[in-house]
């Protein structure tokens, strides 16, 4: 087996750490293991490849995620019927925290619901919202990395992203009081 | 200076605040602002309980060891080629 190169083992340093992360990102964007394992796969392929592009210094993490991304509009995004746009300026879900302050005002209620529905919650989100979720809250990628990956402006990340966040917790919130995890003190359905 | 904001900014700032994305003048003006509006803060503990939640399901998946070993081996042929 021949020694990997100076640049192989640089690749390898700054990139094999985040393998974690691309996955977990790609099986949010496919909803899908075998593809999220094949876009994965892609990604670190063009990764290496264009190695020499990668600045040293900045976030090696966002610079991946941004080749996943880019892999997963081109190439996969197309394979699956795509939902009907959602008009995302319309979204404005009502804020969940004024409705459990009284009840559950720390909101020890999303640590009651079970990964797996969380998960579902969160792939049940517009492509536009849980793109940002989960670049943002849930691998921790800056306003500005996310920008740049998705070539949008950050005010549109964070309005984005605000959406996404009330509309995950509407949904949790319904489903925490349908399946009697937490009991509204009122209703106001008259 | 510091305690110079209602509650209505803290609100508009809050994501942004525990996103840590604000410069640490604002920073401190929502801070200062949490420390004295008890309706404010705990608000902003639900939004950050809320925000754990979300990481801590994130982190309990990884990539699987046949994918990892996967694009190892694929990585040794392109290197070997180089």
């Amino acid at each position: 087996m021949a020694e990997p190169s100076t640049a192989g083992r640089a690749f390898d340093a700054e990139a094999l750490p985040h393998l974690d992360a691309l996955y977990r990102v790609a099986l949010r964007l496919t909803g899908d293991e075998s593809q999220a394992e094949d876009l994965v796969q892609d990604t670190m392929l063009k990764a290496y490849r264009s190695w020499r592009q990668y600045r040293p210094g900045t976030n090696a993490k966002g610079w991946l995620l941004t080749i996943l991304r880019n892999t997963f509009i081109n190439d996969y995004r197309r394979r699956k019927l795509e939902p009907v746009a959602t008009d995302l300026e319309a979204v404005e879900p009502h804020a969940i925290y004024r409705a459990v302050e009284d009840v559950d005002p720390e909101g020890a209620f999303f640590s009651k619901i079970v990964d797996q529905k969380v998960l579902e919650a969160v792939d049940a989100l517009p492509a536009e919202f849980r793109e940002v979720l989960v670049l943002s809250d849930m691998e921790g990628l800056r306003y500005g990395e996310i920008a740049e990956a998705l070539q949008v402006p950050v005010g549109t990340v964070k309005s984005r992203l605000f959406r996404a966040r009330r509309l995950l917790q509407a949904r949790l919130y319904d489903y925490a009081v349908e399946t009697g995890i937490i009991t509204p003190r009122e209703t106001h359905d008259g | 200076m510091g305690d110079s904001i209602d509650c209505r900014e803290a609100h508009a700032r809050l994501q942004d605040y525990l996103k840590q994305e604000l410069t640490p003048e604002l920073e401190a003006e929502v801070r200062a602002h949490l420390h004295r509006c008890a309706p404010c803060f705990t608000h902003c503990r639900f939004e950050a309980n809320f925000l754990l939640m979300l990481e801590s399901r994130a982190r309990r998946c990884g990539c699987p060891d046949r994918l990892r070993a996967r694009i190892a081996g694929l990585l040794q042929a392109e290197m070997e080629r180089d």
